[in-house]
């Protein structure tokens, strides 16, 4: 305590801070300041919209939310873009469990019976649905059927969004992967696959293919997922570790995955998003491998690339992993009428720019778009459009779905396979291991 | 009201002869601690109550109330699971890899620091200001420095003789950690060079200059007077360091989210993963006590380590 | 003599050295920030800036919500600071000055509160928070933060060190205890004031995991939170990035500059830690 300065605050500290606090004071308004001490929202017209769209996604919904306030301008749209994930969920929960949720907003399918279960969402009612037009038959059956709880609608889809395979016209070219249209020829079995990206490593020095492998556990278990369901292989049969993954099928899937990366190093193995993104976007990767949306990203960087569905590379029936984004009511009141209509307007808006986003890469999962000629001419989107049928989406739990702890145990040991840190065989035990304690803890919903 | 007994020695005070001037001091007493107090049992005594009630109950956060009772139950799955004994096992390890570094470090250069007659302010600027920053902004900056491939730290190890191979810093399981301390020393060593450059000003300067009258050398100097002197800073360093260390949760949220793999996840990280993302509130609340235990068990050292070298000198 | 100018020289030299490896992170970042977005991934790295340009700036605070953002931490963490050198300022003063019966058993009471870590707490606080419907307020952030044992303490160790005969004289002419408090004592603790108020600020300035949970909508979080879960939208920009980093560190810079003689003392005098 000696050692107090003499004199406390000098009139040199007090100006400063003055001029601070009349700076930040004149820089916002106080309607904001107001909500924040009252809890009250800050004005009945604001629309809330919370999403996790980031990259190519979140610059085309960007787009649909602009035609959609041009077309509203009586309404005052306040979209969000949130950290992916279950970060993004944990921020939806908390809010709605705090009362102060969004008016809408974005989750994947796949967690939407979670979040219904727990009791953080509103239905919509049918009749305000078909009042908008929005009736369940214009809907991909698939995508419609898994918002749908106990009868009561959840959800309302937006997109079918596969695992697909990029590649660079270019370097293929020179490779002479592409057959005489221009296309990728056939790489659907595992050792062609593997022999086409080294012929296309030859030309780029570098890598043949491009996945992230670290730090990302959701592109890792979109991977294995889509190879293993090739497999014929279930999930979740039950509680205990062997029937949480079908071992065999699994060590399979894995040790070919190994060698991709650790054994004939087509593709690197330590490699996070935004590096294979990278490596893919200039070049020094022929081949990429991710979900659909990162199109974008490629088109804005103007560079010569084609896609199509991911090879099949085991068995005979096509699968492929999946997810779809759905429309969600978050909230644990019921929605006054006045509200519900302009968030279904929204919504509608949403779809009815299917093309816009379907140019990202998703398929649309609202017929009329779907279906439409426009839709089908735009390539190379639309090549894959028929996958949505051979979807496979991740098996209901409560502690499933997209960027869920199952993703993230599963997908978490998939990498380390990737990088060669870790054997299939005691991935697989672990992958077991891990997932089934969550199978086996009672339902915290 | 008598002038003598305004303010009488604690023990002369006899309360059986003034009840009346006791009620109004334990009134006007309760008055000024009543503000604080409520707050405080409000917000922080009140919340350790309901969380130790609630660990022992099934409690789910999207359920009203405290569900069904669990007994022991959460704290035996806690003691049984090897996500909750990795999670404690990084606390420890974070704080293993960050406390003597920042303990050695701060030393050093205040040490060096304090062989400077002139622009001491300087360094005590540069030094100090990555402490006043959000964990957000330092997140993103050494996110960066740190990215595979493009980044700047990536750049030097390459420059560096050897041909050796940059590690992919927050993607390696084995590194990632290492990353993350490396980071968290660069961000907080201010606050401890500060304590030790003030322990420094203590140390009576003449004993400096007796000793180099015999000779001693600057090292010499350094090892036999100067840190047996700073022992008292170093205790009060190092325990603040280990408290803080235990509490970890900003840089590695922001950084790696726990991973890659779970390998940095840390103790507060799990009990919000398993109170906030899975719902199980009395489970967390469960994982809470024995943290707090934890961080008590060491408080209670420092205690014991003060009052002893308080007996000693 | 020679020899201890030499080590001096060689202390000297190591300082220099250290200190520019703890430069080179804000350099980088601020390096970053003035690039256009397409120099930025240039490999091998380059610290030149061949094209100088605001971009990112105006692009971060055009697009996102910083300025907001700005303003809220600075209320919150203004009220917490207000709040914490009253409520605490007052508690410190009845336990330094006031014998009452149970004041032995209060000192203890709040003594142990120094050892509850906050961060055990987030689980029941919010539950809390949720049931008397506050989450999503400013409250929910500055209510918990104000009730600082460590505060409390702080003032009652400055206010054991104020002479008796100031009070007793205060006394002697009949002045109430709120007046002594308010009139002899707050004006003498100046030091503890601004130690106490300069270190609420900036440590609930840089809190980040309790605003993270009970902040739920992006117009009302606080800087740090705001940076870190509101994506832009577009992608990796590292210089976008960089340039919100930038900005999110100026304000506690612009504080630490204007207070730092201050700052300093606070920690050498207290060892507060936050």
């Amino acid at each position: 305590m000696q050692t107090f300065p003499k004199h406390g605050v000098s009139r040199r500290d007090l100006l400063g801070s003055a001029g601070l606090l009349a700076l930040s004071g004149a820089l916002v308004g106080c309607g904001v300041a107001r909500s924040g001490f009252t809890g009250q929202p800050p004005a009945a017209n604001v629309l809330t919209y919370w999403n996790l769209l980031g990259g190519g996604d979140g610059v085309r919904m960007k787009e649909m939310e602009a035609v959609y306030q041009k077309a509203n301008p009586d309404v005052d749209l306040e979209a969000v873009t949130l950290t992916w994930g279950n970060p993004y969920y944990t921020k939806l929960s908390l809010a709605t469990l705090g009362a102060q949720p969004p008016d809408v907003a974005i989750s994947h399918l796949t967690r939407v019976s979670t979040l219904a279960t727990a009791g953080l969402l509103q239905p919509f009612p049918p009749e305000a649905l078909a009042r908008h037009g929005m009736t369940p038959d214009k809907f991909v059956e698939r995508a419609i059927q898994g918002g749908t709880i106990d009868g009561q609608i959840y959800a309302i889809p937006l997109d079918t969004h596969p695992f697909v395979m990029f590649y660079n016209t270019d370097i293929c070219e020179k490779a002479g992967l592409l057959d005489s249209d221009g296309n990728l020829k056939d790489v659907d079995d595992p050792e062609a696959f593997i022999d086409a990206m080294a012929a296309a490593k030859g030309i780029t020095k570098a890598w043949g293919g491009a996945m992230s492998t670290i730090a990302d556990p959701a592109t890792d278990w979109r991977c294995f997922f889509t190879l293993y369901s090739q497999l014929g292989g279930t999930l979740l049969t039950g509680s205990a570790p062997e029937q949480i993954v079908e071992t065999d099928k699994a060590v399979e899937v894995l040790k070919y995955m190994r060698r991709l990366t650790v054994e004939e190093k087509v593709m690197p193995t330590d490699i996070d998003y935004g590096g294979a993104v990278a490596l893919f976007a200039n070049g020094r990767a022929a081949f990429y491998f991710e979900g659909e949306w990162e199109v974008s990203t490629f088109l804005t960087a103007k560079m010569p690339f084609s896609m199509q569905r991911y090879p099949l590379l085991f068995g005979e029936e096509y699968a492929v992993q999946a997810d779809s984004h759905t429309f969600v009511l978050p909230g644990q009141a019921e929605i006054p009428d006045d509200r519900l209509d302009r968030t279904l307007g929204f919504i509608r808006s949403m779809l009815d720019q299917g093309l816009t986003w379907g140019g990202g890469g998703h398929i649309p999962t609202w017929l009329p778009v779907q279906e439409s000629a426009e839709y089908k001419a735009i390539k190379p989107q639309s090549n894959y459009a028929d996958v949505a049928e051979s979807a496979v989406y991740d098996p209901p739990a409560w502690y499933s779905g997209s960027g869920s702890n199952f993703e993230n145990i599963a997908g978490a040991v998939i990498g380390e396979v990737l990088t060669g840190r870790s054997q299939p065989e005691a991935a697989v035990t672990r992958m077991q291991i891990g997932i089934s304690k969550l199978a086996r803890t009672p339902s915290p919903l | 009201m008598g002038t003598a007994t305004t303010l009488p020695p604690r023990t002369a005070e006899t309360p059986a002869t003034q009840p009346h001037r006791r009620d109004r001091r334990t009134l006007s007493g309760l008055g000024f601690l009543a503000p604080f107090l409520v707050l405080y049992i409000l917000f922080l005594f009140g919340p350790s109550l309901y969380g130790f009630v609630m660990s022992f109950f099934n409690a789910s956060l999207v359920k009203g109330g405290l569900s069904s009772f669990a007994g022991f139950g959460n704290y035996a799955e806690a003691f049984s699971t090897p996500e909750f004994w990795s999670a404690l096992w990084h606390t420890v390890w974070f704080t293993i890899l960050t406390t003597p570094p920042l303990v050695v470090l701060a030393l050093v250069f205040a040490l060096l620091a304090d062989r400077l007659v002139r622009g001491r302010w300087f360094f005590r600027l540069v030094f100090f200001a990555p402490y006043v920053l959000p964990s957000a902004v330092v997140a993103l900056i050494w996110v960066w420095l740190y990215t595979p491939d493009l980044g700047l730290l990536n750049d030097w190890v390459a420059k560096l003789p050897g041909n050796l191979a940059a590690p992919t810093w927050l993607g390696d399981p084995s590194w990632a950690m290492i990353s993350v301390a490396l980071t968290t020393v660069w961000w907080t060593i201010g606050f401890n060079f500060v304590l030790y450059l003030a322990g420094l000003q203590d140390i009576p300067r003449d004993l400096y200059e007796a000793s180099a009258i015999d000779g001693a050398s600057p090292w010499k100097q350094i090892t036999r007077i100067t840190i047996p002197l700073l022992g008292r800073t170093t205790t009060l360093v190092a325990v603040l360091q280990v408290i803080a260390s235990l509490k970890i949760f900003d840089q590695i949220y922001l950084m790696t989210g726990g991973g890659p793999d779970f390998a940095t996840r840390p103790a507060i990280q799990y009990i919000y993963d398993v109170g906030f993302t899975d719902y199980r509130v009395g489970y967390a609340s469960a994982v809470s006590m024995v943290l707090f235990a934890l961080i008590l068990v060491v408080s209670l050292v420092w205690f014991w380590l003060v009052r002893r070298q308080e007996r000693v000198s | 003599m020679t020899r201890q100018r030499l080590f001096n020289g060689v202390c000297i030299g190591a300082l220099i050295a250290f200190a520019l490896l703890w430069i080179m992170p804000f350099a980088w970042a601020i390096d970053t920030s003035l690039k256009p977005e397409a120099e930025t991934t240039i490999v091998p790295v380059t610290w030149g800036i061949e094209n100088l340009t605001f971009d990112a700036y105006t692009k971060v605070l055009g697009a996102g919500n910083i300025l907001q953002w700005y303003f809220n931490s600075f209320v919150i963490s203004t009220l917490i600071a207000v709040f914490s050198v009253v409520f605490c300022s007052m508690a410190g003063y009845a336990l330094s000055r006031i014998r009452f019966r149970g004041s032995t058993f209060v000192f203890w009471f709040i003594l142990a509160g120094i050892m509850i870590p906050g961060q055990a707490l987030i689980v029941p606080l919010f539950r809390e928070f949720a049931a008397v419907n506050l989450i999503d307020t400013y409250w929910a952030v500055i209510l918990p933060q104000i009730a600082a044992p460590v505060a409390v303490f702080v003032f009652k160790q400055f206010f054991d060190g104020v002479p008796r005969e100031l009070e007793e004289a205060a006394r002697v002419d009949g002045a109430s205890r709120l007046r002594i408090y308010a009139r002899i004592f707050l004006p003498l603790s100046r030091p503890a004031i601004s130690a106490v108020a300069i270190f609420t600020f900036v440590w609930s300035w840089n809190n980040f995991l309790w605003p993270l949970l009970v902040l739920t909508s992006t117009p009302l979080v606080t800087l740090p939170v705001g940076l870190a879960t509101v994506s832009s939208a577009y992608g990796i920009q590292y210089a976008q990035i960089m340039a919100s980093a930038v900005l999110g560190a100026l304000p506690l810079l612009v504080v630490f500059l204007l207070f730092q003689r201050r700052i300093v003392e606070g920690i050498a005098g207290t060892g507060l830690k936050y």
